[in-house]
């Protein structure tokens, strides 16, 4: 009888300390909480009423270069969002009314090696948070949108680096990834105390002299090997723990020189967030060839794992492996495709370790699958715990790749070849939404799509599942079955991150909209009529009429 | 016979701009193979003046990503580029032939550093990514960030006594209504608004107050710069030194 109550009492701790990573209201974190679910709790916009919703407001940024790459936040009924060279809104998430903008502008003329987009702020504690296209960390009122204080982390005209992922907001300190991981640099995540701007730590992506993980890197490799830090992390308050994926390592494809495992590229990595110090690291892609990072989300969520609870972080790999690990200390679980046209591996094994790597050749052309664009692109997907499911997308799609050698160069790209996009050899180029069992892979269901879906995913409690498309479509599927139920044309592309909130009882859907980036530059070498898709800028929300609520 | 000489006179910068054009134009997300398209616009089957495509590719494009070439590639390189570039008039859609950049050949190279062996050692000291390093705070020769004094004004005699100095003349305490106390630069005061260089951590901190926010901005002759033989041995000392002097005496 003692032993079953304390049966008991284990699975009630366990359900209670399992992460809720749903929104409610507010949409306060880059990933909806930081556990990167992107779920809403909301459900008064649902699968019964959705093919009602209508626009009530828009909102224009006015400069279009690089589309429309954000995820906006909501707190308070306020919205927050970033759009390209360095304009920071403040609106009223109710009627589209701007209620402060600060516009930062880059104080000399420089190379803008990673283009003009950015992909959000940060707020909390009083104050919102950004990045700057030349490298500045920036921290503004909240209230009144005025600068508070700035730091200028390194010379982009030496490091070929700068800002365009949102930071993460861990107690008193602000989280800053950095780009740069095609370029002869050496990565970095950096924290900063949120009152003073002062560098509280830094986590070098790759160890220097001395340090253990530097043996993986050749010669003097290791200070220009990448390993940016160019989206955004998670953190789980229970475990205190921080997690950041690490992007791949430079030169892209060219890997002699750097001959070893070349950590933590290719890595997630888990930090102690008071001090930046590694607890551990799961190697995705050792020595990676093919510009497959390891940056995009960590989706923390808890599920069974052979009948035992377990807790896990769930990353898609931008080689089209999704990689399943245990977030308490790095074990591997699982690994699944979300792509069909993988070659640069046959597989993964049972214990994490890629099967039959297919290495380019130097100096001949190579069919490699997928594409330098991913299996899957950086937009994020959406965990569902109605569902337990997770929706992320796919890309079909291959490149003819000739690795180039070259040097590393001070502030210039350091990728080591040159590609061309191909469709795949059996079945036509394309994308697809898709849901998941998050563990096995199990796919449910499919969205097919003429091209590449390049916009995140939104799931609610209404049973939905939000996205857009290249042609300018938002729309809503059934969560359970795929079946699309609404779309409205917003007239550009979509490249960023819908999200949901509520202001006074009413529920609204945000999407910005705006065709743009390095890949929307690509897509012509396999869809020509692509080029012609218009770029915009535009944030787009939508409610229920009154009267269908 | 004459006019094949002609001919192959004429062809010859294209093809020697073909082959930079792989070299440094279709790497990476630029244009692609054979100016297919990439993050950069297609340039396959498009006419461009040639005035137009010299001036773009000698001077870059402001604020984009395009770079100025005239740094990296000779003149005459850039007049072969031109040809290439508008010899892709005609071309059709896709490319024909894989990218035609020979193997072991890396992009165009920028100029290589004028400097002595041990300036070069110097300039890469000088930003060097393993310890905390000088660019953080100073500038030279384009190269940092310009928070503390350019180290190239001073006379090339003193160079390696100011390093090691870790006296300074323009910092400041600055005291705040909250009580927070901390070595500051002035950057402005202008109406309202007070901007100061935090110099507790590196890189500092811009930040901007209130002027009711700020107490008192007072000479701080007991602030030390860090000692920078905590980050540097005295040979490569020296060796920032010769960049110092290279960089003084005009690049």
């Amino acid at each position: 009888m003692k032993s079953r109550i304390g049966v008991a009492v284990c699975a009630l701790v366990s359900i209670l300390s399992a992460q809720d990573g749903s929104t409610h209201a507010d949409w306060p974190h880059y990933g909806g909480q930081r556990s990167a679910w992107r779920y809403s709790a909301l459900d008064q916009i649902n699968r019964s009423n959705v093919s009602r919703l209508q626009a009530v407001w828009a909102f224009q940024t006015g400069k279009v270069d690089g589309g429309f790459n954000a995820t906006p936040l909501v707190v308070d009924g306020v919205m927050y969002v970033s759009s390209s060279w360095n304009r920071v809104f403040a609106i009223d998430a109710a009627t589209g009314r701007e209620i402060w903008h600060y516009f930062y502008q880059n104080p000399r003329e420089i190379g803008i090696i990673y283009s003009p987009w950015t992909r959000g702020v940060a707020v909390g504690l009083g104050r919102v948070f950004f990045g700057t296209l030349d490298n500045n960390v920036v921290a503004l009122d909240r209230a009144t949108g005025r600068e508070l204080w700035r730091v200028n982390v390194e010379d982009i005209r030496q490091c070929g680096c700068n800002i365009t992922g949102a930071p993460l907001l861990v107690k008193d300190k602000v989280v800053v990834g950095v780009t740069g991981g095609d370029s002869a640099h050496r990565g970095y995540l950096t924290a900063y105390d949120v009152n003073t701007g002062r560098r509280a730590w830094r986590f070098w992506t790759i160890p220097g002299p001395g340090e253990k993980g530097h043996e993986t890197w050749e010669g003097e490799s290791w200070k220009s090997g990448g390993g940016a830090t160019w989206l955004t992390g998670s953190y789980d308050p229970e475990l205190d723990l921080l997690y950041w994926g690490v992007g791949n390592p430079a030169a892209d494809f060219y890997g002699e020189a750097r001959k070893g495992a070349d950590l933590y590229t290719d890595s997630i990595i888990a930090l102690d967030p008071d001090t930046g110090k590694l607890k551990w690291y799961y190697q995705e892609v050792p020595h990676d060839v093919w510009d497959f990072d390891a940056a995009f989300e960590c989706v923390l969520f808890d599920a069974p794992v052979n009948g035992v609870p377990r807790k896990l972080l769930l990353n898609v790999n931008k080689g089209g492996y999704t990689f399943v690990i245990d977030r308490t200390n790095g074990e591997f679980v699982s690994a699944w495709p979300v792509a069909e046209n993988i070659n640069w591996i046959t597989g993964v094994d049972s214990k994490g370790n890629l099967l039959g790597r297919n290495e380019p050749p130097v100096g001949k052309p190579a069919l490699m699958c997928p594409s330098i664009g991913g299996g899957r692109q950086w937009n994020h997907g959406s965990y569902s715990p109605r569902t337990g499911w997770f929706y992320t997308t796919g890309i079909e799609w291959c490149q003819e790749l000739t690795v180039t050698p070259e040097e590393p160069k001070e502030g210039v790209n350091f990728m080591a070849g040159v590609f061309h996009l191909k469709p795949p050899i059996h079945g036509p180029a394309g994308g697809h939404l898709d849901a998941y069992d998050p563990v096995t892979g199990k796919k449910f269901w499919t969205y097919p799509s003429k091209y590449p879906l390049l916009a995140s995913q939104l799931s609610t409690a209404g049973d939905l599942v939000f996205s857009g498309d290249p042609e300018g479509n938002f729309f809503a599927l059934d969560a359970h079955t795929g079946q699309k139920l609404w779309s409205f044309p917003t007239g550009s592309g979509h490249r960023g991150s819908s999200i949901t909130y509520s202001v006074r009882g009413r529920q609204y859907v945000a999407t910005p909209s705006g065709w743009g980036s390095a890949l929307a530059g690509l897509m012509p070498q396999v869809w020509p009529e692509t080029e012609d898709f218009p770029p915009g800028s535009t944030m787009f929300v939508f409610a229920l009429p009154p009267e269908s609520r | 016979m004459i006019v094949l000489a002609l001919l192959l006179a004429q062809a010859a910068p294209v093809a020697r701009g073909e082959r930079i054009f792989a070299q440094s134009c279709s790497v990476g997300y630029c244009h692609g193979v054979a100016g297919a398209a990439g993050r950069g616009p297609r340039l396959r089957g498009r006419s461009f003046a040639k005035d137009y495509l010299y001036g773009v590719i000698r001077d870059g494009i402001p604020s984009s990503a395009m770079p100025a070439w005239k740094d990296r590639l000779k003149d005459d390189d850039i007049r072969a580029v031109v040809e290439y570039v508008a010899s892709l008039a005609t071309a059709s859609d896709a490319p024909a032939t894989a990218n035609p950049m020979p193997p072991g050949v890396g992009p165009a190279s920028q100029p290589v550093f004028s400097g002595t062996p041990q300036a070069a050692r110097g300039r890469a000291l000088f930003s060097d990514p393993v310890r905390e390093n000088c660019a953080v705070c100073h500038a030279v020769a384009g190269r940092g960030i310009a928070i503390g004094p350019d180290l190239t004004a001073a006379p090339a005699s003193e160079l390696l006594s100011r390093i090691h100095s870790k006296e300074s003349r323009h910092v400041l305490t600055a005291s705040l209504q909250s009580g927070e106390r901390f070595a500051a630069l002035l950057v402005s005061q202008t109406g309202d608004e007070v901007r100061l260089y935090d110099l507790t951590s590196t890189p500092p901190v811009l930040r901007t107050f209130a002027r009711s926010q700020v107490v008192s901005l007072v000479q701080n002759p007991a602030w030390r710069h860090d000692d920078v033989s905590k980050n540097y041995s005295g040979a490569q000392l020296e060796d920032i030194v010769a960049y110092l002097r290279w960089a003084a005496t005009g690049p």
